[in-house]
C-alpha cells in the first residue's frame, strides 16, 4: 500500500517544468493557445502552491499512513477527491474508509476503546466528545494549535472557523474535534404556496401553528408540516431539543439532568400536537431523507430541519418544487429565543496514535480544515456536487459562496447565516458522556408520545427515571 | 358452481393473498429499479412509465460501482459455504452415529456457540482480529463466518444423518466398505437433498450477514450489504439505485436456489429401503 511519494513530488514538479516548456513553445507558436495551458498549470499549481504559505514544515511527517473514517456523503467525497494533493504536500499518506452513518459512532469506538489506532481521525458527532474526553481517548487540540511548528495561525486563522462549531466540539474550554462541515436548522417552506395565500414564514411557534392551519389541505394532497419522528438521538431527538430549549427548558437542575419539567412537557405536548394535526401519518417514521423526498414533491408545507437539505431540493433529477422554495429561521420559542442545532462533522485526534502519528494526523485536519480546502470543496469545485456546509466565517460571508448559495431558494444565505451566529446554543442537548443511553431514551419517550402510546407527562417521568438510573452509573 | 369448483378457487385465492404478500416487495423493488429517481416518488405511484436501465449502469459501472462488494460477497461466502459444508457433514455424521466420549456434551456446546446473540461477540471478535492483523481480510470475515455457519450446518446435518435407515450403513460395512466409502458412496447421496438445503441456507445466511461484515470488514474486503447500504446516505437516499444493487444482490442467491432445487425434490423423493425413514 506505501507509496513512494518522494517520487511522485518528483514526478508533479517534472509535469509542470514541462508544461511551462510548453507554455513558452505555445508562446512562440500563438498567443491564442495560452491561456488555456496557464490556467492547466495553474490548476496543478493550486493543489499545493497556496498551502505552502503557511510557514511550518508540511513534510515533518513524512512516510506515515493515516487512516480516516468518513460517511458516505458528497462532502466528504470532495474531500477525498483533493486527498492526493494533501499527499504529494506532505507526503503522508492517507487512506479513507467510508463507514455507514449508522455504524461510524460504533466502528470508532470499538476502536477507541481498544486502544487500536486503527483510525487516526474519524467524522465524529459533537454529542460523543465528553465520553471521548472522560475516558481521555482523543488529544486535546489546543495543544496542536498553539505549536508554532505545527500550526501558522497566520494562515490558517483558526479563530476565523465558526465559534459555535467551536463550542460545541469543546469540553471545559478545550478544543478536541476540529470542525469540517456543519449545518444549522431552518425553516424551509413553500414560497409560492404562502405568497398565495399571503403568509409569512412563522417568527414565532404559535404563527407557525397558524400558518399551518392556513396551508393545510391533505385532500389535495399538501400537509401543512413535517418534522423527524422517526425515533433516535439523531432523529426525533434532533427537533425537539430545540423546542425544549425554546420553550425555556434547561437541561440541568441542581447539577443533575432533569427532562420531565413543565417546559419539557410543554415542548413536547406542542410537537406531538403539531404533528398529529399537520402532517402525513406516515411522519412518526420519517427522518429528514424522507421529508425533503416529501417536500420536493410538493406535498408538504413547511418543514425545519438542516439547512444543507437544500441540495435534495434543489436537485433537477428529483425535485418539483425548484424555484418555489423559501428559508427562514426557527420560529422563536415562549421564552423568546430561536434555538438550532450545533451539529458539525468534526475531526478529532486519536490518543492511541503513536507521537509521529498524531502530527501526520494533525496536518491533515489544518489542511482540510484550511480556508483554501474548504474553498476547493466547495464553490471552487469541480463536480456537481458543491458543499453549503463550510467552516468558516470568513467564507460564508465571502461573495463567492453568497452566490453559490443564492440559486438555493429565497432568503436562504440570510437565514442560514444569522440562524448560525445568532441562534445557535452549545447547551441544546444535554452535553454528559452518557449522552447516547440518555439520547436514546429520549427518543423512544418522544415517539411514544407521537403515536399515542402515552402522554407527554408519563412519557416523560418514565424517561426521567431511566435517565436517573442511567447517570448513576 | 359446484361444491369442489368453490373449494378450488377458494384456495387460489388464499395461496394468491400469501403468494402477493411474498411477491409484492419484490416486484416493488424491480419496479423501482427500473424507474428514474423521479418516478419513484411519484404519486400515483406509476405502473406505466419509461423504463430505463440508468440505475443498473450506474450501480454496476458508475462511480459507486458495486461489482468489487459482489466479488468480496462471492469470496467470503463462497469459500465459507465450501468449507463449511467440509467440515460440517463429517462432523455430523460423527455426531449422528459413532460412539463417541462427550458426545452429548460435545453437540450441545455446538448448539450453545449459537445462543449467543451475535452483537454480543462482536467486541471479542474486534480484538481478536486486530490483534492477528486480519481486520478487513478475507481470512478473518471467513474465520468469523465459520463461527456461526458450521454449528447450524452441523446440526442440520445431524437430523438428516440421522434419518438414514442404520441398515443400509451396516450393510455396506457388511461388504467391507469402511467407514469413509460408506460414508462417500452410501450415506452421502441419501441425504443430498439435506446437503442442498443446508449448503442453501449456510450460503445465505452469510450473503445477507450485515452486522459482522460492516464492523470487521472495511475497505479491502466490503461486502454487497454494506455497499448498499451507502445508498442511504445521511443526505439523501437514492432509492432507485438501492433497489437495482438489490436486485442485483440477490441474482446469485435466485440461481443457486434454483440449481440446488433439483437436488431437494430428489432427496425428497428417492427412498432407497421401503418404507424408509426413521421409524
Amino acid at each position: 500500500m506505501t507509496r513512494d511519494f518522494d517520487d511522485r513530488a518528483t514526478r508533479c514538479r517534472a509535469i509542470n517544468r514541462r508544461q511551462l516548456l510548453q507554455h513558452a513553445a505555445a508562446f512562440g507558436a500563438g498567443a491564442l493557445a495560452a491561456p488555456a495551458i496557464v490556467g492547466n498549470a495553474l490548476a496543478q499549481q493550486a493543489g499545493i502552491g497556496s498551502y505552502q504559505q503557511a510557514k511550518i514544515n508540511w513534510r515533518q511527517a513524512a512516510g506515515e499512513q493515516i487512516t480516516v473514517a468518513v460517511i458516505p456523503a458528497s462532502y466528504f467525497d470532495n474531500l477525498i477527491s483533493l486527498a492526493p494533493d494533501f499527499e504529494a504536500l506532505t507526503g503522508v499518506s492517507v487512506r479513507f474508509e467510508k463507514v455507514p452513518p449508522g455504524q461510524i459512532r460504533q466502528k470508532a469506538m470499538l476502536d477507541l476503546t481498544s486502544k487500536t489506532a486503527t483510525y487516526a481521525t474519524h467524522a465524529a458527532d459533537p454529542m460523543y466528545y465528553p465520553l471521548y474526553v472522560s475516558n481521555k481517548w482523543v488529544e486535546p487540540l489546543d495543544r496542536f494549535v498553539a505549536d508554532t511548528t505545527l500550526t501558522d495561525n497566520a494562515w490558517f486563522n483558526y479563530e476565523d472557523v465558526l465559534r459555535a462549531w467551536r463550542d460545541a466540539n469543546s469540553v471545559e474550554g478545550k478544543l478536541y474535534g476540529m470542525p469540517y462541515d456543519g449545518e444549522v436548522t431552518v425553516q424551509v417552506y413553500r414560497k409560492d404556496v404562502y405568497d398565495a395565500k399571503g403568509l409569512k414564514p412563522a417568527d414565532t411557534l404559535d404563527q407557525f401553528v397558524e400558518n399551518a392551519k392556513a396551508v393545510h389541505d391533505p385532500n389535495n394532497r399538501l400537509w401543512a408540516v413535517a418534522l423527524r419522528g422517526f425515533a433516535g438521538a439523531g432523529q426525533n431527538m434532533y427537533i425537539y431539543p430545540s423546542l425544549f430549549r425554546s420553550f425555556g427548558g434547561n437541561w440541568f437542575e441542581g447539577g443533575k439532568i432533569r427532562v420531565n419539567s413543565a417546559a419539557a412537557v410543554s415542548a413536547l405536548d406542542w410537537y406531538v400536537d403539531v404533528q398529529s394535526r399537520f402532517a402525513p401519518a406516515a411522519v412518526r417514521n420519517w427522518n429528514w431523507p424522507d421529508i425533503a423526498d416529501a417536500f420536493s414533491q410538493g406535498t408538504l408545507g413547511v418543514y425545519i430541519d438542516a439547512h444543507s437539505s437544500a441540495a435534495v431540493l434543489n436537485n433537477p433529477e428529483k425535485s418539483k418544487v425548484i424555484g418555489k422554495i423559501g428559508y427562514a429561521r426557527w420560529p422563536k420559542g415562549p421564552n423568546g429565543k430561536r434555538v438550532t442545532s450545533i451539529w458539525n462533522w468534526g475531526f478529532p485526534i486519536n490518543a492511541a496514535l503513536s507521537d509521529k502519528a498524531k502530527r501526520a494526523t494533525w496536518l491533515f485536519i489544518t489542511w482540510a480544515a484550511s480556508a483554501e480546502t474548504q474553498a476547493r470543496t466547495s464553490w471552487r469545485f469541480a463536480g456537481p456536487a458543491k458543499r453549503s456546509g463550510v467552516n468558516r466565517t470568513s467564507l460564508w460571508r465571502s461573495p463567492d459562496f453568497v452566490g453559490l448559495m443564492r440559486a438555493s431558494g429565497s432568503n436562504f444565505v440570510e437565514a442560514a447565516l444569522e440562524s448560525l451566529e445568532q441562534d445557535t446554543d452549545v447547551d441544546w442537548r444535554p452535553r454528559v458522556p452518557q449522552w447516547p443511553a440518555v439520547g436514546e431514551t429520549m427518543a423512544t419517550a418522544i415517539q411514544s408520545a407521537l403515536v399515542g402510546q402515552k402522554k407527554s407527562k408519563d412519557a416523560l417521568d418514565e424517561a426521567q427515571t431511566r435517565i436517573d438510573q442511567i447517570m448513576r452509573g | 358452481m359446484s361444491r369442489r369448483a368453490l373449494r378450488a378457487l377458494l384456495l387460489l385465492a388464499g395461496a394468491s393473498v400469501l403468494l402477493a404478500v411474498w411477491a409484492f416487495p419484490i416486484l416493488w423493488g424491480l419496479l423501482t429499479s427500473l424507474k428514474t429517481e423521479r418516478d419513484v416518488l411519484a404519486y400515483p405511484p406509476k405502473l406505466i412509465f419509461e423504463p430505463t436501465l440508468a440505475n443498473y449502469r450506474e450501480v454496476l459501472f458508475g462511480s459507486a460501482s458495486i461489482l468489487p462488494n459482489l466479488w468480496s460477497s462471492l469470496v467470503v461466502t463462497g469459500i465459507t459455504t465450501i468449507l463449511t459444508m467440509l467440515l460440517a457433514v463429517p462432523a455430523a455424521y460423527a455426531l449422528a452415529r459413532l460412539d463417541l466420549p462427550g458426545k452429548r456434551s460435545g453437540g450441545f456446546y455446538v448448539l450453545a456457540t449459537q445462543m449467543l446473540p451475535p452483537v454480543g461477540l462482536i467486541i471479542p471478535y474486534f480484538l481478536v482480529l486486530q490483534r492477528v492483523g486480519w481486520l478487513d481480510t478475507y481470512q478473518g470475515m471467513i474465520a468469523i463466518y465459520l463461527t456461526f455457519s458450521l454449528p447450524f450446518a452441523i446440526w442440520l446435518m445431524v437430523s438428516y444423518l440421522e434419518d438414514v435407515p442404520r441398515e443400509m450403513e451396516e450393510a455396506a460395512l457388511l461388504d467391507r466398505a469402511g467407514r469413509i466409502r460408506t460414508l462417500l458412496y452410501v450415506i452421502l447421496p441419501q441425504v443430498r437433498g439435506g446437503i442442498a438445503v443446508t449448503t442453501i441456507f449456510v450460503f445465505l445466511n452469510a450473503w445477507n450477514e450485515f452486522l459482522f461484515a460492516v464492523v470487521l470488514g472495511g475497505n479491502r474486503v466490503r461486502t454487497v450489504n454494506v455497499a448498499m447500504f451507502n445508498f442511504i446516505s445521511v443526505e439523501q437516499t437514492l432509492w432507485a439505485r438501492l433497489a437495482a444493487a438489490a436486485m442485483i444482490a440477490m441474482a446469485p442467491v435466485i440461481i443457486l436456489g434454483l440449481l440446488a432445487q433439483r437436488h431437494i425434490v430428489k432427496g425428497l423423493t428417492v427412498g432407497a429401503v421401503k418404507g424408509g425413514g426413521r421409524r
